[in-house]
């Protein structure tokens, strides 16, 4: 700890210098920071504890086929399941394409059963309107604030998959824990199967709450080889194992990001070595005067190499910091353009990551120089003075 | 397109640099040892801009193969008919009916073999990918053999088109390596069918390299279903799209929209915006790191070379003369990061990726293509970040006062 002084003097030796490096690696660590967030975030859609105990059953052909309406009857009785759901993606456009929300047509009863996780705070009563009402629809606090919405206000709908356009009437908004479960409007399947004559007994998904989590494995057997022969097969998978499908349609999004992580990495290792050779080399007089005064070799690579780490942990603190003041910014901004990043977080584990890759950055990119600096005879180094 | 806008501010500056290595010589070459005899801070800064140069490379080449894809894919005088409101063809359905109205309009082109109109049927299905990490929804697009003819960036490479008539499947050459069971003579079990692959086409980078296409009868009986989703047609005149487009628009029998076909995959291009956005996301923060490391750099080389600086002065070299020198010297040390920055890009030359249609959420494959053209811009970028970061610098070079120099 004494010679923190000493380190700190000769960081602000080149006070240009420390800053600009620190700048660059800070900038580099924003984008490592944010960019690992970004694949946290949607890694937590497909690893998400709450859909533990639900399933999605589906067509096995694609998700675009439809299954009878019936299955549900056979699935709720199965002794495993605690409420059975038809859920249909309706992709209704409100206004204005960029108006991007999802919107569903679902079964209004078991719907607050089946999404207890993402329906945390609702109105009994708002919601027994919206059972009584088939025009009726309930959203999501987050989506009703955004548009200015309130309870009676009525939402026209564009059908794009559907030749339908319904008018619908909020009954009910409800709250969530993540600010995407709030960014939903739910409405009467009923009302689109009366009024798109091909949707008649048919719809695009079940999703089905098991009564435990433990027996999800063996319902997703029992369902799908009950339906195996049957002229409509059904694919069921868990709620996670489906989202991460959605995920990986995005393209190889992992693999790139995981690619830019490196480059920048090995961007920084090499600009901090840069930056730790300049100050080194210059200090080469100083290195043997040191020396000369009774320092060890062991004691001056230990000096270099903590001012090394100091500078670089300088630049990951800024990186981080910034990455967490812009998240905000960045959940506005991509949020919109990928409905999932609407959750985007700086999660701690990442920011912990990247304070270990710079710190690990600086000690590696300083060894090197530090190391040819000790090793270099004292009286060679008196020389140059 | 920005991106010359942002190089426009450069010109004068650019040209002033020219004029000053031509009119009052600080040779070129000094800077050029200069930069030679500290190898070890030229090399690492300019592998610094190697790296940004190539990530902004690449991610211009990802846009353009997203917007390519859908801009290759359609002719101007060709019409597509869907549902009104339906945006996409896999989401609109047309009736028999309509279908026969539409062949009988008399704007419609003809050829020995009769009107030069597809009713086509556009549905989706599930192929599982060659490298085992699941499956991914594809376009299946049943056709009439005009439509084939139709779309004349659409070239057979291998086997024969299907027949009409049989279940037959052709698929892109382009596909055929990122999914399993894609190849000729092999066959795909679909909708309770067997279906033969009979031959591998080549779409030029269009929309169609993402789907797979067989006859259009054979797909709606295997759907079961009557209705088709979409209709080309050719116009004789394309002059006349307009009168087209407005007669369907008015015909009450129809309730369709007709758009012409480069309109309606431009209004697809929105699919590949999420990875545009962050592409231009992470190139500019990178930049900015990149313009904080050469900046370092430069005054590092200023900071060393104090008194090579006061003897050029005391040699009669005046201080414009000294800033365009320093100027130069960032120039060259970006330029040659960004000239290894291009090449390392092509590593990822013709590198088969793919991305989701949001709108249909089916998969869009398309190749990294890594041409001179972008080379270049990737070059230009690292000459815009060597003047950006090289100026301060050489203003200080050229601010050192000569005697203090000498002495020091």
């Amino acid at each position: 700890m004494k010679f923190l002084h000493l380190i700190l003097r000769s960081l602000l030796r080149s006070r240009r210098r420390t800053l600009l490096t620190i700048l660059s690696l800070g900038v580099s660590v924003f984008l490592v920071a944010t960019l690992q967030s970004i694949l946290g975030t949607l890694d937590g859609f497909a690893h998400n504890p709450d859909s533990a105990s639900r399933i999605a059953v589906r067509h096995k052909t694609s998700l675009a086929n439809f299954l009878p309406l019936r299955d549900g009857d056979w699935i709720r009785a199965q002794p495993e399941v605690a409420a059975v759901m038809p859920m249909q993606w309706f992709g209704g456009v409100y206004q204005d394409q960029r108006n991007f929300f999802a919107n569903f047509a679902v079964d209004p009863e078991p719907l607050a059963r089946i999404f207890k996780e993402e329906i945390v705070a609702y109105s009994e009563p708002q919601f027994r309107d919206f059972v009584r009402d088939r025009t009726g629809c309930v959203v999501g606090q987050g989506l009703a604030d955004k548009f200015g919405w309130k309870v009676g206000t009525v939402v026209p709908l564009q059908g794009t998959i559907f030749p339908f356009s319904p008018r619908l009437t909020i009954r009910g908004i409800f709250k969530g824990k993540r600010s995407s479960d709030e960014m939903v409007l739910y409405f009467q399947y009923k009302h689109l199967e009366e009024s798109v004559s091909w949707m008649q007994g048919r719809v695009g998904a079940f999703w089905v709450r098991a009564r435990a989590a433990d027996d999800v494995p063996r319902l997703i057997e029992r369902i799908d080889h009950h339906y195996r022969d049957d002229l409509e097969p059904t694919l069921s998978e868990t709620e996670n194992a489906f989202q991460l499908e959605f995920l990986k349609m995005l393209g190889d999004y992992a693999t790139m990001i995981q690619t830019i992580t490196a480059a920048v990495l090995v961007a920084i290792l090499i600009v901090t070595a840069s930056t730790m050779a300049m100050t080194i080399r210059e200090r080469t007089t100083e290195v043997a005067v040191f020396r000369a005064m009774g320092f060890t070799g062991r004691q001056m690579l230990g000096l270099l190499l903590a001012e090394g780490v100091l500078l670089a942990a300088l630049g990951g603190l800024l990186g981080i910091g910034l990455a967490v003041l812009a998240a905000g910014a960045l959940r506005g901004t991509i949020g919109v353009s990928i409905p999932w990043l609407n959750d985007f977080q700086v999660q701690r584990a990442t920011l912990l990551f990247c304070f270990q890759a710079t710190l690990a950055t600086g000690l590696l990119s300083t060894f090197i120089p530090a190391y040819q600096a000790v090793r270099r005879p004292i009286v060679e180094g008196l020389r140059a003075l | 397109m920005t991106a010359p806008l942002l190089f426009l501010p450069l010109v004068p500056a650019l040209a002033w640099l020219v004029w000053a290595a031509l009119h009052h010589p600080v040779p070129l070459s000094y800077n050029w040892r200069s930069l030679w005899q500290r190898k070890a801070s030229t090399l690492s800064t300019a592998a610094a801009i190697a790296v940004t140069v190539a990530i902004f490379v690449v991610v211009l080449s990802l846009s353009q193969g997203i917007s390519h894809a859908f801009v290759a894919s359609g002719r101007p005088d060709q019409i597509l008919v869907i549902r009104a409101n339906s945006r996409v063809e896999l989401n609109s359905t047309l009736e028999r009916g309509q279908v026969r109205i539409l062949k009988a309009q008399p704007l419609v082109a003809r050829d020995e073999v009769g009107a030069l109109a597809s009713a086509e049927c556009c549905v989706i299905m599930m192929l599982d990918r060659s490298d085992g990490s699941g499956g991914a929804n594809v376009a299946l697009r049943g056709l009439e053999p005009a439509g084939v003819r139709m779309r004349s960036q659409v070239r057979l490479v291998e086997g024969r088109w299907f027949r009409p008539g049989l279940s037959e499947l052709v698929v892109p050459r382009r596909m055929a390596a990122r999914f399993q069971g894609l190849a000729l003579g092999r066959s795909l079990d679909y909708a309770g069918h067997r279906w033969p692959i009979v031959g591998i086409f080549d779409g030029h980078g269009s929309a169609f390299d993402s789907e797979v296409w067989t006859d259009v009868e054979q797909l709606m009986q295997a759907r079961r279903r009557n209705a088709y989703s979409s209709m080309l047609v050719r116009l004789a005149d394309p002059l006349r799209a307009a009168d087209f487009i407005q007669d369907v628009d008015s015909d009450k029998r129809l309730k369709l929209e007709a758009k012409p076909e480069p309109v309606y995959y431009a209004e697809q291009t929105e699919a590949g915006k999420p990875i545009q956005v962050l592409g231009q996301l992470i190139t500019a923060i990178l930049t900015l790191g990149a313009i904080f490391t050469a900046m370092n750099t430069m005054y590092a080389t200023v900071a060393g070379r104090t008194a090579e600086i006061g003897t050029l002065r005391a040699l009669g070299f005046r201080r414009v003369e000294i800033l365009a020198s320093f100027q130069w010297e960032a120039l060259m040390l970006c330029g040659l990061g960004g000239l290894a920055g291009a090449l390392l890009a092509l590593a990822f030359n013709g590198i088969q990726t793919s991305t989701v249609n949001f709108q249909t959420f089916s998969d869009v494959s398309f190749a990294f293509t890594i041409t001179p053209a972008l080379m270049a811009q990737g070059v230009a970028f690292s000459v815009l970040m060597g003047l950006a970061g090289g100026f301060f610098p050489a203003w200080r070079a050229s601010r050192i006062p000569v005697t203090e120099a000498l002495a020091g």
